[in-house]
């Protein structure tokens, strides 16, 4: 039977990859592309990161920014993860006809405004205008070239037994501020997204520890599909701990009416870090001091049962295991 | 926890009387005891039975099928709450409808059909109504809510149930069920205590750890006394009288019926129907719907699951063709179906 593309496949989960590996990979794989949220290539002596991300929300503004934050957000923090200084940027633009250009200037000037705060510099851009219906309103892809300089080996397959897991700050806050602001369930609270750029806070973070292991920016899918994406690549399981995960009281009031599990909702500000159980603490007490991430805590330990798996040390003092997260939680969140 | 939490636990832990089988009807459950390891640390004399109580799971074959002809034979719009896009029909689910240029829209609230309705006047819309006592309630406002608005092109397909003869009908599949304190909520306690005086005992239960434990320890220490049964552990949310406003809606819309349930066949007056004031929003009527059979995968055996008589991976079709990406039946499509708690959780 003729397959089609569902929203599933964009998910970001299990069917996100299942499409990569039959569509994409099959014309596209070369030793260059990797799992991780940013390529790392040599030109010459210089190691570069180079990524790209095309950002589709809706609606295109949201309590704690608009698609342009998000859309350079997205990319510096893909460079970050890498442990990449962002220098580049490139921009384009996709927009419906009839799209307000007092809208479309907002959103520039939040670009102009996370960029300079990344410390990134537009240099390239391409416009192109579609038909009424054509689009939905504007969706913006980024492409960001960073350099490494630091001596950083920061992959998803670096995961170790006895790993101590990291969360920058609470989590799900960008997926509830995106259901918030559909307005579709009548729930008004005023849980603001966690949209930031990180480079400031990964360069915090390598100045005190040249031995973290990976870091990931957990978007799509959240914390839980970033965790398992790690497990997989490391062969390796992850055993997390319930009550140590920061989850913010609207947040988690918010999961508990919609029924839905905030270690699945998407954040635009929030890295998980794995890194040596001895390099955990000056981590965290660095993470504290930092402006994005006051609420960092270790959530787990990677260790050698489960490989591929994440486990939950559940309230009640018994095992579980994370479901691993599949199909479509909610569309067109970045 | 506290310590009162702490011996419910130990005693579940330890429990070494004779084998119980306690069912949790309700698909939230399942999900929750799953969540926290619950079974995980049940003495081995106690097992836990999932039961009928998931709309999704005990909704037919042929229901899809009738959307999918509402969608493509009669060019309707068809809004449905999620879990629903992804159940298998005999030949398509909703969402490969979609994909096939089917308009299918998924809502929150059955009102925002309602608007759907008032915003595409040129096109039949149909609300695809499924659950228990607490969804139906909503349905019942739309309903009203179209006709005081005058929106002609607005109907309900209706596949909702009501769970006090289904317990009568479960019975013997089990000697106690957890009750499902949400639908309690609305629909009272007057009719468990009926139930314990035709010997069905049985719990209401509420969805923390604490409640889960404690719901679970009293149902066990109640079974010891070989006597019908029947406490509110759920007191914080569901009064003995239940929530007037919603059962008043409901009797002011709705006229019992029987219903057919997936795995449990017919059970008289186990469903409901719009009354005759309100007959103008039933979709099979309005928009001349065939009585479609569907035809479920023969191997499947999400009826039996249903009725506790078997495990989900005690099925031919678990794990190999059936999972959560590729679902055969619908206890693997809902999240708070047996088959998927089963696989999501159960890997370790």
């Amino acid at each position: 039977m003729e397959e089609f593309i569902t929203l599933n496949h964009g998910a970001g989960g299990k069917q996100t990859s299942e499409l990569i590996d039959k569509v994409f990979k099959k014309h596209f794989e070369n030793p260059c592309l990797t799992s991780d949220d940013a390529s790392v290539l040599s030109v010459g002596n210089e190691k570069i990161a180079f990524t790209t991300d095309g950002f589709i929300v809706s609606p295109y503004k949201f309590n704690g920014g608009n698609i342009g934050k998000l859309s350079i957000c997205g990319t510096v923090n893909d460079l970050a993860c890498m442990g990449a200084e962002p220098l580049y940027i490139a921009t384009a633009f996709v927009i419906e006809e009839g799209f307000p250009i007092s809208e479309l200037e907002e959103i520039t000037s939040y670009m102009e405004k996370t960029a300079a705060e990344a410390g990134i510099k537009f240099a390239a851009g391409d416009t192109k205008v579609a038909g009424k219906g054509q689009v939905d309103k504007i969706f913006i892809t980024t492409t960001g070239i960073g350099r490494i300089t630091q001596r950083v080996n920061l992959s998803g397959a670096n995961a170790k037994p006895g790993d101590k897991v990291i969360v920058t700050r609470d989590i799900g806050r960008h997926g509830s501020a995106i259901l918030i602001a559909r307005n579709e369930f009548g729930i008004d609270s005023d849980i603001k997204s966690d949209c930031a750029p990180l480079w400031g806070t990964v360069k915090d973070m390598l100045s005190v520890s040249e031995n973290i292991h990976t870091i990931r920016d957990s978007t799509r899918g959240g914390v839980g599909t970033v965790l398992y994406e790690i497990a997989g690549q490391s062969n390796a399981g992850i055993v997390l701990d319930e009550d140590k995960i920061p989850v913010d009281g609207k947040v988690s009031g918010l999961c508990g009416m919609l029924g839905l599990n905030p270690l699945y909702l998407a954040c635009e500000g929030t890295l998980v870090v794995i890194c040596p159980p001895e390099d955990a603490d000056k981590l965290i007490e660095t993470l504290h001091k930092g402006e994005y991430s006051e609420n960092a805590a270790v959530i787990g330990e990677v260790v050698s049962d489960y490989p591929g798996k994440v486990i939950m040390n559940t309230e009640i003092g018994s095992q579980t295991l994370l479901p691993e997260p599949q199909g479509e939680l909610l569309p067109r969140i970045c | 926890m506290n310590e009162k939490l702490i011996e419910a636990k130990n005693y579940l832990e330890t429990y070494d009387g004779r084998p119980l089988r306690i069912m949790e009807v309700c698909g939230t459950h399942t999900h929750e005891i799953f969540r926290l390891g619950i079974r995980k640390i049940l003495s081995e004399k106690i097992k836990l039975i999932s039961g009928p109580g998931c709309p999704v799971c005990v909704t037919g074959v042929g229901y899809i099928d009738k959307a999918v002809f509402l969608a493509f034979e009669r060019n309707a719009i068809i809004c449905t709450f999620g879990d629903l896009i992804r159940v298998p029909g005999t030949e398509m689910s909703l969402g490969e409808a979609k994909a096939k240029g089917a308009d299918v829209r998924m809502v929150y609230t059955q009102s925002d059909a309602v608007n759907i309705a008032k915003e595409n006047p040129d096109k039949q819309v149909v609300f695809l109504s499924v659950g228990f006592e607490t969804t139906t309630p909503g349905a019942c406002l739309a309903v009203k809510k179209a006709k005081n608005e005058n929106v002609g092109n607005f109907s309900l397909l209706m596949s909702n149930k009501t769970m006090p003869n289904a317990y009568e009908a479960l019975k013997n599949s089990a000697d106690a069920f957890l009750y499902p304190g949400h639908v309690n909520a609305i629909t009272g306690t007057a009719t468990l205590e009926k139930l314990k005086n035709e010997g069905v005992s049985g719990v209401v239960t509420g969805f923390t750890a604490g409640e889960l434990l404690t719901a679970l320890s009293v149902t066990v220490k109640n079974l010891q006394k070989d006597e019908p049964f029947f406490e509110n552990c759920y007191p914080r949310v569901v009064r003995p009288e239940g929530n007037i406003k919603a059962q008043k809606l409901m009797s002011e819309t709705l006229i019992p019926c029987d219903a057919e349930w997936r795995g449990l066949g017919i059970i008289p007056g186990s469903g409901v129907k719009l009354n005759d004031s309100y007959s103008e929003f039933d979709a099979e009527k309005k928009l001349s719907v065939p009585d479609i059979k569907g035809r479920p995968n023969p191997a499947c055996r999400c009826g039996d699951i249903l009725r506790g008589g078997c495990l989900p991976n005690e099925c031919p079709l678990y794990g190999k063709i059936c999972n959560p990406l590729h679902p055969v039946g619908a206890c693997m499509v809902s999240s708070e179906g047996a088959c998927s708690a089963y696989y999501k959780y159960s890997q370790i």
